[in-house]
């Protein structure tokens, strides 16, 4: 049974990655990019859990997303830092 | 208490289309304050699924997910568009971005899938333990563990000097 929730899991993370890169590629606002790639990176968390337990590897996925996702709240702050500095410097979000 | 399969896959489901539908509403909302609310919503699902997948051992990482990500970094991102004027998004249109993204997006998943089938399973599946856990991120894994402190303590630094504006 776990076996078929994790098959679901890759499915699901697969279509987030698709919308993700669909938002990556459909705007030109510097937060919408950063919430699409935000998007991307849940579905990649959601992958590894559910591709890591069809293997029966249970520590590596929580190991390697604690880091992750450690990691994904730096990134933020400083992707919001520059585009905070953009908007000061542009007073505009939109990418030229 | 053990739950059932049918539970399981029920809320699995649930949440699979929430997660699809915030994602969906991130990339088509015009005000980007509401997408970052949304994200929100996308980070519960994902942490949910998490759990679902096994509820034993990944319930500890569900819980992890929920405070950090959506706690910590979605509420920091919402908060801080109050700052901006004109959050809504002019919409451009690119024809091709749908069959990029489908494509790009199986290509990851092919490759993801392939590197997969490259691991060796593990013969027995131990159960989940907190203590091994730690003692597992300090004495085989202290390095990164120092590099996501260091990066932390910049991080705050940063956002005081953002904070200070000059």
């Amino acid at each position: 049974m776990d076996t078929l929730v994790s098959y679901y899991g890759l499915v699901v993370g697969a279509i987030l990655i698709i919308i993700g890169i669909y938002g990556l590629l459909n705007s030109k606002n510097l937060v919408r990019i950063l919430l699409s790639s935000e998007i991307i990176f849940n579905s990649a968390i959601l992958l590894v859990f559910s591709g890591f337990s069809l293997l029966g590897r249970i520590y590596i996925p929580i190991v390697f997303s604690i880091f992750a996702v450690s990691m994904a709240l730096v990134e933020a702050v400083v992707a919001f830092a520059a585009i905070f500095l953009y908007y000061r410097n542009k007073k505009s979000l939109e990418v030229e | 208490m053990s739950l059932t399969s049918e539970f399981i896959i029920g809320f699995f489901t649930f949440f699979g289309a929430l997660s699809i539908a915030s994602a969906l509403y991130i990339t088509r909302q015009k005000n980007v304050f509401y997408a970052a609310v949304s994200l929100a919503f996308l980070g519960i699902s994902v942490a949910a699924m998490i759990a679902l997948i096994n509820t034993s051992s990944y319930s500890f990482y569900a819980a992890f997910h929920i405070l950090l990500y959506v706690g910590a970094t979605v509420v920091f991102l919402t908060i801080s568009l109050v700052m901006f004027r004109g959050l809504n998004v002019r919409e451009i249109s690119v024809p091709w971005a749908p069959v990029i993204a489908v494509v790009a997006g199986m290509l990851i998943f092919i490759d993801l899938i392939s590197s997969f089938s490259g691991i060796t399973p593990s013969a027995s599946v131990s159960s989940f333990s907190l203590q091994t856990l730690a003692n597992d991120i300090l004495q085989n894994y202290w390095f990164p563990a120092i590099i996501i402190i260091i990066a932390l303590l910049t991080t705050m630094i940063e956002a005081i000097t953002l904070a200070r504006r000059d």
